[in-house]
């Protein structure tokens, strides 16, 4: 860049900033949402959830415990992948020569047998440190998972789905949240016509089966609180409290 | 933003581009609009059990922090421990804790701890392996066996099993038991009760006693076990009406003496002959003699005659304490309060086998001789502790070689040749006794925070296993081993009782070794010079100077006369008026050639010829180290005792003289002294206002009379504002908040809008305002003691503002308490101290001192509320009275609308790492709670009522399916304090213990008539009649 061209991109790209910081503002976008981070491993939800209908809470331990949902540890990964080992062997509808996989390779070599590193992957939901946010509270009243974070098992890489603004937050809080939606959310149930699908045929050991509302339902929606159930506004739907300190403090 | 990574690529220079932007004065563009950096999740490796991310997993373990050895069980969450609180099952603290063993945390992860073993070559330090240190000290024992014998260990008293290992260990070397020293221990008290009762320490029946009698033992502040006796000197207290009366005879009233009913002002040196005549049948001693007027004292021997049984303690430090502690000791004997309110057979058994000081002066005298050929010293630190005139320094440098386990630097490990770092006693394993048939455990509540430190009862077997001799007696694997080992029930018996942290058994006692040592007495008191005695007495939060590294203690006023970060001297008003000493004048008190200088402070508490000093400062001046800089991860070490003590008062035990009293005890009230002004003067570092009420009424009192007779209050108070009965609580809406704030949210549906409830609605569905959070303090239980303060602290993450490079930037005085001296202590809960009587400060007059927590009241009706532009500061449905950091833009409105003075405003940025004013210097931030956010700068805080509890109680309650329960959980304040003078609860609903205390006879509310509908109620301090000295009773308070 030439020192001539300098002085006229300069004010250039300044008034671009400041109209770019005057749209974010007027947006109310300081939030990172659709940001897609590169992880260490290219963990593929896809194959784990939607193709062996893996429930979420096998690795995410703690979601419906914990205000941390837990991340699995390495050991948890290994549980499995001891047996399929980077090397993947031919399956009748998946692969039919067998394959050197490059990421398994890696989550073996960050494991070294028990002996080396965590994978350090990189954080993509994050609510600032003055907000708390106990997943357990959420995930026990029925809220899916992909309420807020999208249908994970769709993505081959994940990203930020919800603004996790506070007007969004506060929309859910005061507004009311019904399962129903959850489901459709969750791409379990049809918004249109709120039926849920049935269930699809039996699966068959290493058939890929489609995920559908029943075992779907079955394997990620939790648990609802028994007897103490989410409080309900005028119109049936559940709601809670939205005053700052519940989550501000 | 593009111009931003433009200028991170180097595309545009930065003068160039700040040529343009001043050009173009579009300031704007350095806001900045990138994501935030979320940073990594690093999951576990391998996921340990019975770890719940997020959750809080428990230990039970034993605070070493003084000798008592109470039960605390310490919260971990995620592989660190961030708070300490009383193990409820443990028979000596019973769930209470002090402000010192809440302290024990910054112990743990201080950040001048040694990261490893050191050795000293040619004079300076070096770093070594532990095989290179533990080889170095090998060598000296396997070689140094012919002169064995005369190798002294110094270890820092405790009960249980690892005194006995000790001894073991050493006689495998061939060497002597070990002295186990407690320098801040009343040897002199331990002796006569030893002789006279049997025991130690016996436990103290106060709630028994119709009169309590101390000559200067500060029973409330490290006078034996001061947590149980606090307990049970505020179970008597509650007894109102019925409560024993409390005189406390001596010098200068400390804290122990502020709780009392009546001062006896006698002068030091002559307790005993007050004792005499207590216990005789002579006339009293003449004023002359005890600087007390005959009839007060025959007042007190009528009284003592008919109240039984009475309890009489000695605390007294002069050089007859020994004296003065026998005679004590024969009065409780023929009074017969032995077994009634002096338990002697239910002892605390955590005192035994303590050696005296005269033991220990001895072996300082075989070193001074050149007769000790190895010195081992562990957990004490006598170089400081112990009088400057007995140059125990040099003495002990003339060992050839000596050993340190210090965790920290200090004057002691200083002198040594090689540093063994020891695990912090929270990192590691051992055992105490606290009572007979009980048997405390202490167990490792985290991985050490330091890799490269070793427990020194594991360092002792290696030790060991590299001597031909020694090695087969330590065929153990480690320390644990051969604790489970001698554990009833072995090493299951071990893992059950860990999970309660007591279980029943006894630890084989140590064997004794029998004094041998002669005491070496010091000239009597009345024979030195000087126009004023000295008293120099242990400070209550600092211990003799093992505190000083701990910022929270530093930072915790002293409850007596609220000073932090630094030295002071007391006189009596009469003192300074006289001599024309104003609050902060720096005097000089001298004794023969040595002089200390520090600031003034007039107190009402003292005698005309009395100056007070406490100990615990005036640590190593390490002048030969560089600035210290905060930031700085390579700072050497902080030589002296580390960062916070550095050039920090004075150390009075400098001035006293070299010896002992009558039974070895080093006496504290020794000489008189000289006093003198020297022209110079400092804003003081106290968080005092005023020390009188003005008539407020913030701190009120009920005489006992008065409470029997059934008057609740005097006749001009039974007016309230608008008939509303002040114990009433209401959930829901009580504040003028704006409709628009919140109504609209609140029932959209409604013809109104919800513009009137909205969600102060109790009928709102999700019953967000079916509670009101409040807390009741008992005036008559709370002691002062400032447990509470220091619990806030850590629960918190409150920074502590007073360290030398912690004031502003520009026009910085590097001194300390400077932030502290202009009001900027953080502390969201303060204890307030008020005197009453004696209104011209003159000597003689009887006074009374009130305590009062004051924390954020909660109101109904807050004034803060309504004065914030932002609703930073807004009325939550259930009661709370709540600060939103993110919302707050720092105008202060609140805080100078707030009548109580509970907001605190980030002047700095405390919580900010990058600043020098960083409170949480690494590791020190390991003990920052997760669930509270750390404040930025510009940023009000105050009390939250420990909101995330509540939260954490009501998501457990919600996770079980459950309701609350009451009582289910309480605050940090009242969790730790000893008195249990504060309960925390739903007012709302009549089950919780506080809803049924607020409507005490003795309730009020601090400012009532501002009609702010606080939700802390206080219960009026009952004053029980005083001696004949006594000004009539005012009407009760205001």
């Amino acid at each position: 860049m030439t020192k001539r061209r300098k002085w006229t991109a300069i004010p250039g790209l300044i008034a671009l900033a400041t109209a770019a910081i005057l749209l974010s503002a007027y947006s109310g976008a300081s939030s990172s949402q659709g940001s897609q981070p590169q992880q260490p491993i290219n963990f593929p939800h896809t194959v784990h959830v939607q193709r062996l209908g893996m429930n979420c809470l096998y690795c995410h331990y703690t979601a419906n415990k914990s205000p941390d949902p837990g991340l699995p540890a390495v050991s948890t990964c290994m549980g499995c992948h001891q047996i399929i080992g980077p090397t993947l062997m031919p399956v009748a509808g998946v692969r039919t020569k067998p394959y050197k996989s490059p990421e398994l390779q890696k989550l073996v070599d960050y494991y070294k047998g028990g002996a080396g590193k965590p994978v350090p992957w990189v954080r993509i939901h994050k609510v600032p440190e003055y907000v708390h946010f106990p997943h357990m509270r959420h995930v026990n009243a029925g809220v899916t998972c992909q309420t807020c974070h999208g249908k994970i098992q769709e993505m081959p890489q994940v990203y930020q789905y919800s603004s996790l603004n506070m007007g969004w937050c506060v929309s859910c809080h005061v507004n009311g949240y019904s399962p129903r939606e959850g489901e459709v959310a969750a791409g379990y149930a049809s918004a249109d016509t709120g039926t849920v699908t049935p269930a699809g045929a039996p699966q068959q050991p290493g058939v890929a089966t489609p995920v559908t509302s029943a075992n779907a339902q079955q394997l990620s929606s939790l648990p609802v609180a028994v007897g103490r159930q989410p409080a309900k506004n005028a119109a049936g739907r559940s709601i809670a409290r939205y005053d700052c300190a519940n989550c501000h403090y | 933003m593009p111009d931003a990574d433009n200028a991170k690529n180097g595309g545009v220079r930065r003068r160039e581009f700040l040529k343009v932007l001043g050009a173009s004065g579009a300031a704007a563009a350095t806001i900045g609009c990138t994501s935030e950096n979320v940073g990594k999740l690093i999951p576990y490796l391998v996921s340990p059990d019975a770890t719940v991310p997020g959750v809080s997993t428990y230990y039970a373990t034993t605070c070493r922090e003084c000798s008592a050895a109470c039960g605390v069980i310490a919260e971990t969450r995620d592989g660190r421990a961030i708070k300490l609180e009383g193990n409820p099952e443990h028979p000596l603290n019973r769930g209470g804790l002090c402000a010192r063993g809440q302290a024990a945390l910054q112990g743990l992860y201080n950040p001048d701890r040694f990261r490893g073993p050191l050795v000293k070559q040619n004079g300076s330090w070096t770093r070594a392996s532990w095989d290179d240190a533990i080889n170095i000290v090998s060598q000296r024992l396997t070689n140094g066996r012919a002169t064995a014998g005369n190798a002294v260990f110094i270890n820092q008293h405790e009960s249980g099993s690892f005194p006995t290992f000790l001894d073991q260990w050493l006689a495998a070397f061939g060497m002597r038991p070990h002295l186990s020293v407690d320098l801040e221990a009343d040897h002199a008290v331990i002796e006569a009760n030893r002789r006279t009762y049997g025991v130690a320490w016996p436990r103290l029946s106060f709630a028994d006693a119709k009169l309590i009698i101390s000559f200067g033992a500060d029973f409330l502040e490290g006078w034996g076990a001061s947590v149980p006796q606090q307990l049970d000197f505020a179970d008597a207290r509650a007894k109102l009406e019925t409560a024993p009366r409390f005189v406390y005879v001596g010098p200068r009233r400390s804290l122990t003496g502020l709780n009392a009913d009546q001062w006896i002002p006698c002068a030091p040196g002559a307790e005993l002959a007050v004792i005499n005549f207590l216990g005789g049948r002579g006339s009293a001693p003449s004023r002359d003699q005890t600087g007390v007027e005959p009839a007060v004292l025959e007042q007190l021997r009528t009284e003592l005659g008919t109240a039984k049984p009475s309890l009489i303690l000695s605390g007294v430090t002069t050089d007859n304490a020994g004296e003065v502690a026998a005679a004590v000791a024969a009065l409780n004997q023929s009074l017969g309060n032995v077994g009634t309110t002096i338990r002697n057979a239910d002892p605390i058994t955590a005192f035994e086998g303590m050696a005296g000081p005269a033991d220990l002066l001895d072996a300082i005298e075989r070193m001074r001789a050149g007769q000790v050929s190895m010195a081992f010293v562990r957990g004490v630190n006598p170089a400081y502790a112990l009088p400057k005139s007995l140059n125990v320094a040099e003495a002990f440098q003339k060992v050839p070689f000596k050993v340190s386990f210090s965790s920290y630097p200090d004057e002691t490990t200083e002198l040594c040749d090689v540093i063994l770092p020891d695990f912090h006693a929270l990192e590691s394993w051992g055992d105490a006794q606290p009572v007979r048939g009980t048997i405390a455990l202490q167990q490792p509540t985290m991985d050490p925070v330091f890799a490269n430190t070793r427990a020194a009862s594991d360092v002792l077997i290696a030790l060991a296993k590299k001597d031909p001799t020694a090695a087969g007696r330590f065929a153990m694997k480690d320390y644990r081993t051969w604790l489970s080992s001698r554990f009833p029930g072995g090493d299951r018996g071990l893992t059950t009782a860990l999970t309660k942290g007591v279980a029943s058994g006894t630890v084989a006692p140590r064997a004794a070794a029998a004094s041998t040592a002669a005491p070496r007495r010091i000239p009597a008191l009345t024979s030195t010079s000087g126009d004023f005695f000295l008293v120099v007495y242990p400070s209550p939060t600092l211990g003799k100077g093992s505190g000083t590294n701990k910022p929270w203690l530093i930072e915790l006023p002293d409850p007596v006369t609220k000073m932090t970060w630094g030295s002071w001297v007391e006189i009596h008003p009469e003192t300074a008026t006289r001599l024309g000493i104003d609050r902060g004048d720096i005097v000089e008190v001298k004794v023969g050639n040595v002089a200390v200088r520090a600031p003034a402070i007039p107190y009402l508490g003292v005698r005309p010829d009395v100056i007070g000093i406490a100990t615990g400062y005036g640590h190593r001046a390490a002048t030969d180290v560089p600035k210290f800089d905060a930031k700085s991860t390579t700072n050497p070490v902080q030589w002296g005792y580390g960062r916070y003590a550095r050039n920090l008062g004075v150390n009075a035990l400098d001035l006293l003289p070299s010896g002992t009293g009558s039974t070895g005890e080093i006496a504290l009230t020794a000489t008189k002294a000289s006093l003198s002004r020297i022209g110079d003067h400092v804003t003081v570092a106290s968080t005092e206002g005023s020390a009188r009420q003005h008539g407020r009424g913030i701190a009120q009192a009920i005489s006992a009379d008065d409470l029997s007779r059934g008057i609740r209050e005097p006749a001009e108070r039974e007016v309230r504002p608008d008939g509303t009965p002040s114990q009433e609580f209401l959930p829901g809406l009580r504040s003028p908040v704006a409709a628009d704030a919140q109504g609209i949210l609140g029932a959209p549906s409604k013809p109104d809008q919800g513009k009137n409830v909205g969600l102060y609605d109790p009928n709102h569905p999700t019953r967000m305002a079916t509670r009101r959070w409040a807390m009741t303090i008992d005036l008559a239980r709370c002691t002062g003691c400032s447990a509470c303060v220091t619990a806030c602290y850590a629960e918190n993450n409150i920074p502590t503002v007073g360290a030398p490079w912690q004031n502003a930037t520009i026009f910085a005085t590097e001194s300390p308490g400077f932030n502290i001296g202009r009001g900027r202590e953080m502390s969201w809960l303060r204890i307030e101290r008020y005197f009453e009587g004696a209104n011209d400060g003159s000597f003689g007059d009887e006074f009374e001192t009130r305590f009062v927590p004051m924390l954020c009241q909660h109101c109904g009706n807050a004034p803060c509320e309504p004065v914030c532009p932002v609703y930073a500061t807004y009325h939550a449905p259930d009661g709370l009275n709540v600060q939103v950091y993110n919302r707050c833009v720092g105008t202060r409105y609140c805080s100078n609308n707030c009548p109580y003075k509970v907001r605190y405003f980030n002047w700095f940025g405390y919580g900010e790492p990058g600043r020098k004013q960083y409170a949480f210097p690494e590791p020190l931030n390991w003990q920052l709670n997760p669930d509270v956010t750390v404040r930025g700068k510009g940023v009000m805080e105050k009390c939250s009522f420990c909101v995330q509890r509540i939260r954490e109680a009501e998501n457990r309650a919600a996770l079980e399916h459950r309701e609350l329960a009451p009582d289910e959980f309480t605050t940090s304040c009242a969790a730790a304090c000893p008195s249990r003078a504060i309960t925390f609860g739903d007012a709302a609903d009549p089950q919780w213990t506080v809803a049924q205390l607020a409507q005490d006879r003795r309730a009020y509310h601090v400012f009532e008539e501002l009609n702010t509908f606080s939700a802390v109620v206080y219960l009026k301090k009952v004053t029980h009649t005083s001696g004949p000295t006594a000004q009539p009773s005012p009407p009760a308070t205001r």
